[in-house]
């Protein structure tokens, strides 16, 4: 077809060669560009987060840092002694109570949802995999009514830690059955098929195969469940009634941390509303080990497997 | 081209030798115009042959003949995929396996299955893998437990490199040695028959011929039905072979079985001859 001279080609060579350079200058200088917008990027959406963090840090170490925080009930400032605001003991044992009882129905009921729905192909798991999946989105003050109107007025029980416990349990069930499902699912479809051709019954590999494999995954959903739930505000103002007294009774009036911060923070006060920023400084370290642990622990899991 | 038929003709030659012997062993299993379709599509057609007690049986074609579909077919595997039907007639002795007179549970611990890729239970320690049919039918006394894994150890040819760690978890062994493992879990709920899965497809070469040495060895205990795309490993291991053919409607036929060494030798049909020479697939 075409015939070319020597000449002719090593000149085409040449500038083939010179675009080639050039190409890669351009590359470079739009990779360089990019990253430094990545960059900018993260900055901006770190700015907020560290904005607060330090100011959680810096308005509420003080009482964190304090003894008294953990040990001692709240007391009433007053105009004499604007600084005895006491401590919040009856809120962090309010809210491990509410979130102990939570998990105690949630996560076997949660858990068996989910692995119900990732098992199961029939039309009521599908039913079931919905209304999940719509509950997940569900806003937090729902559970409360649901909480307020079934337990606290239906059942007569009144305000009471026991309410509490059952909206923040409603609110973590689907969050436990949605991750539960995902983990069942992401378990390889071999080892069922391995558990099933030795003659195992299909409940038997879901419970004994299945599960086990999938716990790492069950584990982490569980932590982001309490994590959302520990925080949160809504459902328990609602139900539990508030408390200045320590107790671990189900039946009685209860204080959680939430409900603590929302108090303190509208106090006139500014050791009361001090502590409120201890409150939400506490919280948010809490669930930083809690991720962390459970972090690490997946790791160590996945690692003594390979 | 001719070279590539020296090749076939020598592991023929040399390896099919003794491949005949099956010739009056009792019936292990029977295939009676079996099919498989998934969701009204057929993907196994009309495949009739018996496996013959205590040997060998390779099911070899090519890509989408359905060679797989049609082993998962004996053990019920499909009864787990929506929309999977099975017709014809499959038999273990006289046990008709779709006949609903023999659980599924105990069918399937009498037809064992090894997979093409090892699947050791990744929570379970190399002692609780061995064992752990037998603890899904409900056997629970330690000294019955104890014995089965050494034994199914031994026979899978691995105890003697496992034997100090059986605490330990499976994914410590290389992949043959893990697919050993899977063969001793299998073989320790003392199947009458194994079908195996393209077993080796995942392994090395030094692996795969330490499997294919292990099947000759177990076959005395066990029949094996094997899934292989591996046309020399079909002539090494097996005693019978049935060549399927996918046809003009995806669905896979069976084009003939026979003795391995007639098989590989001389055909009848000369499809299987050009599959076997390499002509395609």
């Amino acid at each position: 077809m075409t015939t070319l001279h020597i000449d002719n080609s090593h000149h085409i060579r040449e500038h083939l060669r010179e675009r080639a350079s050039a190409t890669i200058k351009r590359r470079q200088f739009v990779s360089r560009l990019m990253i430094a917008l990545c960059w900018v990027a993260i900055g901006l959406a770190a700015l907020p987060l560290g904005d607060v963090i330090i100011n959680l840090f810096s308005h509420g170490w003080s009482s964190v840092s304090s003894w008294a925080f953990y040990s001692q009930l709240p007391a009433q400032p007053t105009l004499v002694t604007p600084d005895a605001v006491g401590g919040v003991s009856n809120a962090i044992a309010g809210s491990a109570v509410i979130l102990g009882y939570a998990l105690l129905g949630a996560l076997p009921i949660g858990i068996g949802i989910g692995v119900y729905t990732a098992e199961s192909d029939s039309r009521f798991a599908a039913t079931l995999r919905l209304v999940v999946a719509t509950m997940v989105g569900a806003p937090s003050i729902l559970m409360g009514l649901f909480a307020f109107g079934l337990v606290v007025v239906q059942l007569g029980m009144g305000f009471c830690i026991m309410a509490g416990s059952f909206a923040i349990g409603t609110m973590m069930l689907p969050v436990l059955a949605a991750s539960t499902e995902i983990a069942v699912r992401n378990v390889p479809a071999t080892l069922r098929e391995a558990g099933l051709a030795l003659g195992a019954k299909k409940s038997t590999t879901s419970l004994r195969i299945v599960l086990p494999a999938a716990i790492t995954g069950i584990v982490s959903g569980a932590i982001l469940a309490i994590s959302r739930a520990i925080g949160e505000t809504a459902p328990v103002l609602l139900v539990i009634g508030g408390s200045q007294a320590f107790t671990w009774k189900a039946g009685d009036f209860g204080e959680a941390l939430p409900f603590m911060i929302y108090q303190d923070a509208s106090s006139s006060y500014p050791a009361q509303r001090a502590q409120a920023w201890g409150i939400a400084l506490f919280i948010v370290i809490v669930v930083f080990f809690l991720s962390l642990t459970a972090r690490i622990w997946a790791n160590s899991k996945q690692k003594e497997r390979r | 081209m001719s070279n590539q038929d020296a090749t076939v003709n020598d592991i023929s030659m040399a390896q099919v030798a003794e491949s005949a012997s099956f010739a009056n062993a009792p019936v292990a299993m029977s295939l009676r115009n079996v099919s498989v379709a998934f969701n009204g599509r057929t993907a196994v057609r009309d495949v009739s042959f018996d496996v013959p007690q205590n040997a060998v049986t390779a099911l070899i074609g090519p890509s989408g003949s359905g060679k797989t579909t049609l082993l998962r077919a004996l053990n019920r595997l499909h009864d787990l995929t929506k929309g999977a039907v099975v017709t014809g007639d499959v038999k273990l002795g006289d046990i008709d396996v779709y006949g609903g007179t023999i659980p599924t549970t105990v069918l399937r611990s009498r037809i064992g299955m090894v997979f093409q890729r090892p699947n050791p239970f990744p929570t379970m320690s190399l002692y609780d893998n061995v064992v752990s049919g037998l603890r899904f039918n409900g056997v629970k006394k330690k000294s019955i437990l104890d014995d089965a894994c050494e034994q199914a150890l031994t026979a899978a040819a691995i105890w003697d490199e496992v034997k100090d760690r059986l605490k330990a978890h499976g994914s410590t062994l290389s992949g043959g040695q893990q697919q050993r493992l899977c063969i001793a879990r299998a073989l320790a709920v003392e199947p009458e028959v194994l079908l195996m899965d393209e077993p080796t497809s995942a392994l090395d070469p030094i692996s795969t011929a330490s499997i294919e040495e292990l099947i000759g060895q177990i076959k005395n205990r066990v029949t094996i039905v094997i899934v292989t795309h591996n046309m020399q490993q079909a002539a090494r291991v097996s005693d019978q072979t049935a060549f399927l053919l996918m046809a003009e409607d995806r669905a896979g036929v069976q084009i003939e079985v026979g003795p391995t060494s007639k098989i590989f030798n001389d055909p009848d049909d000369s499809r299987t001859l050009d599959y076997i020479r390499g002509r395609f697939g």
